[in-house]
């Protein structure tokens, strides 16, 4: 165990450091928090829209009148199916931040390369019509939610790097002295800009003469198809969580480096739940894994399903400093934030406690996906109930108001009990046998 | 005396902040302890004497000490340990020698 924990800290540790230090990687992920807050508020009105309690679609049609549902969910639309335009924003401006060149800049260049990969059309059916038209001058509200997603981001790492080689290379119009430092700034932009907007302009034109017709059908067929489909295995969503409890073990934030990769993945299997759920939410969600199945039914507690750890701690230790770090973590663990479980009891390179870190959240891989894949327990509805919500409520919401999704993470909590109890005893037993050596010590000494 | 800590989402550190507050208190200290996530630092980091980073963001230190540097601003990781058990105590007497 102790060569385990040695490979772990000096061959597995500098290359996640690596990876979670790589700059683009770091500004998808601080690009993507941008959208968060957007989702959760869209989320509220999905909740209200669609509160399952029978009769009340007539109840709010009757007071507020037959399209009362398309009107409450506006605000879904402006905050959803915006995704890709504000990640593609997010995105280029984090990513300039880390290269000090002017953010604004370069989200403002990166929207306008994601909107020219765009074509400005979209296909409609119109009334009493039996075969969709092809309709110019829209921009295609489709393409600005999760399914641009990727183009979004790609075009704001591309666009964001040719702005910035451009600037770092002096490239760039400089106005006489006199002339005032906001207009010079405004020159400044003009040719890197111009060169990230010829580029796109020209793989669009590229991209229209093969078969493909636009970059967001090649980035679909080649990027997105197989992401998704490793994304929303069980195997991909294994691996995932294997590689955050590995992480956390030698001390590292996990799920943020490993979220800097899943997050679009995992956002747009969301989304894809959302958009069936608000078309027919009694219809058949296509995703078992989204970002809300880990969030809520893997990491209770936190990363590792810590929860149920914590009460063994309230109701069972025997030592001082496991009773401590219980009442430390109870409170903040409910919220499912548990560093001062990891780094207190400590789990963090804990040969013992990193057995149970692992193994439980992988048998809750297993047991949430089997449950919803079987049909047992209703999917994750699309709704994005925020990573800081309470078990039992997240669990409810996030299905869109089904008790199975609360009952499931009820089970969950009493499997990962199941694992860590052995575990936990074990420890607890070694902490009482220190703490009262060194009583017992002190008492020698006082006598 | 103004102590930035940073981690992930600036969530765990806001635990520590109030432990922080109540040892600053018990000296007799006057002291602006904030908690801001990782992508947050640089709009705080001018307002900071020292900036402590939590553990589990220690991959981010070459990055943030790089900024500290540029303005002349401590930069390091909070122990584990201490982190874990949320010392306020040890984490300020540990900001407190930084700045020196």
């Amino acid at each position: 165990m102790a060569g385990f924990i040695s490979f772990l800290e000096n061959r597995v540790m500098p290359i996640a450091g690596r990876i979670a230090e790589q700059k683009h990687l770091q500004a998808i992920r601080d690009g993507i928090i941008l959208t968060m807050p957007l989702l959760i508020i869209g989320s509220l009105f999905l909740i209200i829209g669609f509160i399952p309690i029978p009769g009340y679609g007539d109840f709010m049609a009757g007071i507020f009148g037959d399209k009362w549902l398309t009107k409450l969910l506006y605000p879904v639309n402006a905050t959803f199916d915006i995704m890709a335009l504000i990640v593609g924003f997010g995105v280029a401006y984090r990513l300039a931040e880390k290269y000090k060149v002017d953010p604004l800049s370069a989200g403002a260049i990166s929207v306008a390369a994601f909107l020219l990969a765009t074509p400005y059309n979209t296909m409609f059916t119109p009334e009493g019509a039996s075969t969709a038209v092809e309709v110019g001058g829209v921009i295609p509200v489709a393409l600005m939610g999760s399914k641009g997603l990727f183009v979004a981001m790609i075009l704001a790492l591309l666009s964001t790097e040719i702005y910035r080689k451009i600037i770092q290379k002096k490239i760039v119009i400089t106005m006489p002295d006199g002339v005032p430092p906001a207009v010079a700034r405004s020159f400044v932009a003009l040719i890197p800009a111009s060169i990230v907007i010829l580029v796109v302009w020209l793989l669009r034109i590229l991209i229209e003469n093969t078969s493909f017709q636009s970059i967001h059908n090649i980035v679909s067929d080649l990027l997105v198809g197989p992401l998704n489909a490793l994304g929303s295995s069980m195997f991909g969503a294994i691996i995932a969580v294997l590689l955050v409890q590995v992480l956390w073990s030698l001390g590292l934030h996990g799920a943020a480096i490993v979220g800097g990769v899943m997050d679009p993945i995992w956002l747009s299997l969301m989304d894809q739940n959302r958009a069936v759920f608000q078309a027919d939410p009694t219809g058949e969600l296509p995703n078992v894994i989204t970002k809300q199945f880990f969030d809520l039914w893997i990491y209770a507690g936190g990363s590792g399903a810590t929860l149920a750890l914590v009460v063994l701690m309230i109701l069972r230790a025997r030592s001082e400093q496991m009773k401590n770090i219980g009442r430390l973590s109870i409170g903040p663990g409910l919220f499912n934030i548990n560093e001062p479980v990891t780094f207190g009891m400590p789990i963090v390179m804990n040969p013992l406690l990193i057995i149970p870190f692992i193994l439980a959240p992988i048998a809750l891989v297993i047991v949430t996906y089997l449950a919803m894949e079987l049909g047992w327990v209703a999917r994750p509805s699309g709704v994005a109930v925020p990573w800081t919500t309470p078990p039992i409520i997240s669990g409810y919401l996030a299905t869109g108001g089904k008790i199975s999704g609360a009952v499931l993470q009820l089970v969950n909590f009493v499997v990962s009990l199941l694992i860590y109890y052995p575990f936990f005893r074990l420890w607890d037993k070694q902490k009482l046998a220190e703490e009262q050596a060194s009583q017992s010590e002190n008492k020698t000494v006082a006598l | 005396m103004n102590i930035l800590l940073c981690c992930n989402a600036g969530m765990s550190t806001s635990l520590l902040v109030k432990k922080m507050e109540q040892a600053a208190n018990d000296k007799g200290l006057e002291a602006k302890i904030w908690a801001v996530s990782a992508d947050e630092v640089s709009r705080h980091i001018d307002q900071a004497d020292v900036l402590l980073l939590g553990p589990q963001v220690r991959y981010k230190l070459t990055e943030m000490k790089k900024e500290g540097e540029a303005r002349g601003i401590p930069v390091d990781v909070i122990s584990t340990v201490d982190y874990g058990t949320l010392n306020g105590n040890n984490v300020l007497e540990f900001a407190l020698r930084l700045k020196k």
